[in-house]
């Protein structure tokens, strides 16, 4: 059964097209990631389906109900803010259970309701402390909590790892996709972290300057890119993209090929190239190339290489990874 | 190793901290001695507590106590409540709304005598204005200055209407200060517009509440400017507060009673504010 | 913009037209009016314009009482804004940036200047005794120390917002510490002193109280003062009685026109600080 489903969305703030027509379908269970440069629209989509922003034209399905003109209370769905909107003067307590006291539901209902959610996120000791007392991943999954108590049919989560640091972030990923594997939910999660995107998608959504750039799995999205952008998008160190004559006297309008794809020698290859610059990260190293040719090259090899800044290398690229775009 | 004196130092202080001292500190702390004498123009003679006595005595001097505790709790209560809905009202994207700030703000910036007068001449029992308009509609209107006991509230509503925007425009700052997000979440969790404004509004706008409401209560405790322009405490001692009473008596040169006048008034003041000023903040929000 | 946002924005101007606007209307109109017209009290177009006729009229009164009402408030005003800015920025720097056991004695005596009314008869008592009593420079003193509470609380929460660096590059330089104070630091409160000069000002320039207590005397009059002793002058000229009070209405507006955004700042500065 699927979730949700959008069919030609359109959203304009007066004279600007933000969003120019999406289609898209999300099934039952499945955890679907929006990503995309800032200004993508990847928000606005987001708050689309939730119903904090109405759509120019267009149909939002939910649970197979059309939802276009529906409040956001009756969608079905539940949100986390990127701030993760915790009212500072409730304990967790009393933020979890905000909705359903809202609804004038019965005490004892409530309290059963949000110990379940805190059981489920581990908050049992932090109940009744204020959202000043946690640390920022506490806090995330106070949210969550919130969302959880709903019981909605589509959890929607707008960057929500954004104001955490690196650590911590790595951390949540897990917790989420674990979260995701118990609950067997339906959730949609923006961010612009292609990381993200390719760590806990089951689904990825490619979007760019309001449209859909292209929908798949995040291997299929590694290995089969439809455009330039996509192939640049995703995958760190970014790929290596070159047009006009380069891609010319490779038979298309764009050339790529993936830095990890890129083999390095001190003797022979196709391009020679003086090392701009190195990153040794102990795994991995990083080389730059200046490849005359070209123009920026770089390349990734793994385990530690012994280069230098002003060094001379060929590379090579591996043949059957190569990308030529239209 | 030598310490290197501070580039900040102690004597910056000094200019304001002079002219502080001796013109505030020092007669605050003599009002207390002052206020236990019979003080005129040529002696001093200690009296002990005759002073406070006599001001809770006198029908006159009570009434004033009264007067003044009345006329702060309305003029802050009211200006409280309503500067927040006006400010919720001006904040909602109203047509003219930037105009309808500023109309309702420019009357904190005029001359407070001046406001006296135009309102004293407008609440004019016969040819006043209001009540020539009451009039027009069927109504008979009251000497509202002139019937001594309203007279002490529709001086209370000329300074509510000096006054709230002030309150509106502070009550503005503390629920731009309030994020959106709280509100959207809400909407999700289905509150109505009133829930939004209960469960939302007014636990998030606190900082400016308390704003409010202390510097309308001191500012409506230690109100002269107003009640001396309209009825300069009449008619007979009926609309009197603290700091008219306080000039009385130094005109009549009774300068121990003004004093212990002074001293009662900041007693208040401390009492009321102090307990408030705790209250608030043990249910302090950290935004 | 909704239909409904459209008309409770009319139906709202129209209230605050009446209940706001409608009283300076007032003032206006009366001001222009002749003696008979303006003693009805009425609220019409005047018969006759005497525009002109009740300026000149009111400005003469009393040997052109009003022409020495505005210069000694402004004097007044411009010498105690000088002061509340220079000493006031003083203390602010000193609190924001020293931390000391004093840092607490000087907020302690901000919120006592803030909350505690004056005792006047014992500050003419003080001022006696120093020669201040009756004099201008006696009411300069008096408005300062009555408004350096403020003051000081607007300079130190906004010098907290100017980074150290700033001063130690200075010091490292060789700078003394009032030359940090005139030349690094006070050039950048440049906003806040903006919003004090505008809210002292009118602040001070509608005083009555302390004109009333501390500056008695015909040679003394301030402009609060020449409009509360009109009433008794103007007892039934209303026409140059509003005449008056439009006239002391007009340089707040003046600055309110320019420095609107100044004002509410200041107002506010203080609010979401509490």
């Amino acid at each position: 059964m699927t979730a949700v489903i959008l069919k030609s969305l359109k959203k304009s703030f007066g004279a600007v097209n933000v969003i120019k027509g999406v289609d898209l379908e999300v099934a039952s269970g499945e955890f679907c990631v929006f990503v995309g440069p800032s200004g993508c629209g990847k928000s606005t989509l987001l708050r689309i389906i939730a119903g904090l922003e109405s759509a120019t034209d267009g149909e939002i399905w939910i649970d197979g109900r059309e939802v276009s003109g529906v409040e956001p209370s009756r969608r079905g769905i539940a949100m986390v803010f990127q701030s993760y909107a915790l009212y500072p003067h409730l304990t967790v307590r009393e933020n979890i259970g905000f909705g359903l006291s809202l609804a004038k539901l019965p005490k004892a209902e409530i309290k059963s309701k949000v110990d379940a959610a805190g059981a489920a996120l581990q908050l049992g000791p932090l109940m009744d402390r204020k959202p000043r007392a946690l640390s920022g991943g506490q806090r995330q999954r106070v949210a969550i909590g919130r969302a959880i108590v709903r019981d909605p049919k589509v959890f929607l989560f707008d960057e929500p790892l954004s104001n955490l640091d690196a650590a911590l972030r790595a951390q949540m990923r897990i917790e989420l996709t674990d979260l995701h594997r118990r609950l067997g939910a339906t959730m949609i999660y923006v961010t612009h972290d292609q990381v993200e995107a390719m760590t806990m998608a089951d689904k990825i959504v490619v979007l760019n300057a309001g449209g859909i750039e292209q929908v798949g799995t995040p291997m299929d999205l590694y290995n089969h890119p439809v455009s330039p952008f996509v192939a640049g998008f995703i995958g760190s160190p970014k790929m290596n993209l070159y047009d006009g004559a380069v891609a010319q006297a490779m038979g298309c309008a764009t050339y790529g090929i993936r830095p990890e794809h890129v083999t390095l020698s001190a003797s022979e290859g196709k391009w020679q190239g003086k090392v701009r610059h190195v990153e040794h990260l102990g795994a991995d190293t990083v080389v730059y190339l200046d490849v005359p040719r070209l123009g920026d090259l770089v390349a990734r090899a793994a385990g530690e290489l012994k280069v230098a800044h002003g060094d001379t290398l060929w590379a090579s690229p591996v043949e059957s990874r190569e990308f030529r775009f239209a | 190793m030598k310490e290197r004196p501070s580039p900040y130092p102690y004597w910056f202080v000094l200019p304001a901290a002079v002219i502080f001292v001796t013109l505030f500190l020092v007669p605050t702390v003599a009002s207390f001695w002052f206020s236990l004498t019979r003080w005129d123009l040529f002696t001093t003679t200690f009296i002990g507590l005759d002073n406070y006595r006599q001001f809770f005595k006198e029908p006159q001097l009570t009434r004033s106590l009264f007067n003044t505790v009345v006329y702060a709790v309305i003029t802050s209560g009211t200006k409280s409540v309503l500067g927040l809905l006006l400010a919720v009202a001006l904040t909602s994207g109203l047509w003219g709304q930037g105009f309808l700030r500023t109309v309702v703000f420019f009357p904190v910036l005029v001359s407070t005598i001046g406001v006296g007068i135009t309102f004293a001449t407008l609440m004019h029992p016969t040819k006043g204005l209001i009540n020539v308009s009451l009039a027009a509609i069927g109504l008979d209107g009251p000497g509202w200055l002139t019937n001594a006991t309203l007279a002490i509230y529709s001086v209370a509503m000329i300074d509510l209407w000096k006054g709230i925007g002030l309150a509106t425009v502070i009550y503005i700052a503390g629920l731009s200060a309030i994020s959106p997000d709280y509100y959207e979440a809400a909407r999700i969790d289905g509150a109505t517009r009133m829930q939004q404004f209960w469960r939302v509004t007014v636990p998030l706008v606190r900082p400016a509440t308390v704003t409010v409401v202390t510097l309308s209560l001191i500012g409506g405790l230690r109100s002269f400017d107003l009640i001396w322009a309209t009825t300069r405490g009449g008619p007979g001692f009926s609309s009197d507060v603290l700091a008219s009473v306080i000039y009385k008596q130094y005109q009549a040169g009774f300068y121990g009673l003004s004093t212990a006048g002074n001293v009662i008034l900041f007693l208040m003041i401390a009492v009321i504010i102090l307990p408030l000023t705790w209250w608030f903040n043990r249910r302090e929000v950290d935004l | 913009m909704t239909r409904r946002q459209y008309v409770t924005g009319m139906i709202a101007m129209a209230l605050a037209g009446v209940i706001f606007i409608l009283p300076f209307v007032f003032i206006f109109l009366t001001a222009m009016k002749t003696k008979k017209d303006a003693s009805l009290l009425t609220f019409t177009w005047p018969k006759e314009w005497h525009l002109a006729q009740n300026f000149l009229d009111v400005l003469k009164t009393q040997n052109y009482q009003l022409l020495l009402a505005y210069f000694n408030s402004s004097v007044i005003t411009v010498g105690a804004v000088a002061m509340l800015i220079v000493f006031g920025a003083l203390v602010g720097y000193v609190l924001q940036r020293r931390q000391s056991r004093w840092n607490n004695l000087i907020f302690g005596a901000v919120l006592v200047g803030l909350i505690v009314p004056p005792a006047v008869v014992p500050t003419i008592w003080v001022m006696q005794g120093l020669h201040l009593f009756k004099t201008i420079h006696g009411m300069i003193f008096i408005q300062v120390a009555y408004g350096l509470a403020f003051s000081v609380l607007l300079y130190r929460s906004f010098i907290a917002t100017i980074p150290r660096d700033l001063d130690e590059a200075a010091i490292i330089d060789g700078a003394r510490p009032l030359q940090v104070f005139f030349k690094v630091i006070l050039p950048l409160l440049k906003p806040v002193t903006v919003t004090l000069i505008v809210v002292q000002s009118i602040a001070i320039f509608n005083d009555f109280t302390n004109p009333l207590y501390y500056l008695p005397g015909k040679d003394n009059v301030t402009v609060q003062l020449t409009l509360f002793n009109f009433q008794s002058q103007f007892v039934s000229q209303f026409n140059l009685l509003f005449m008056n009070i439009l006239l002391v209405t007009i340089p707040p507006l003046i600055v309110f026109i320019f420095f609107n955004r100044q004002i509410v700042a200041g107002m506010t500065a203080g609010a979401v600080k509490g």
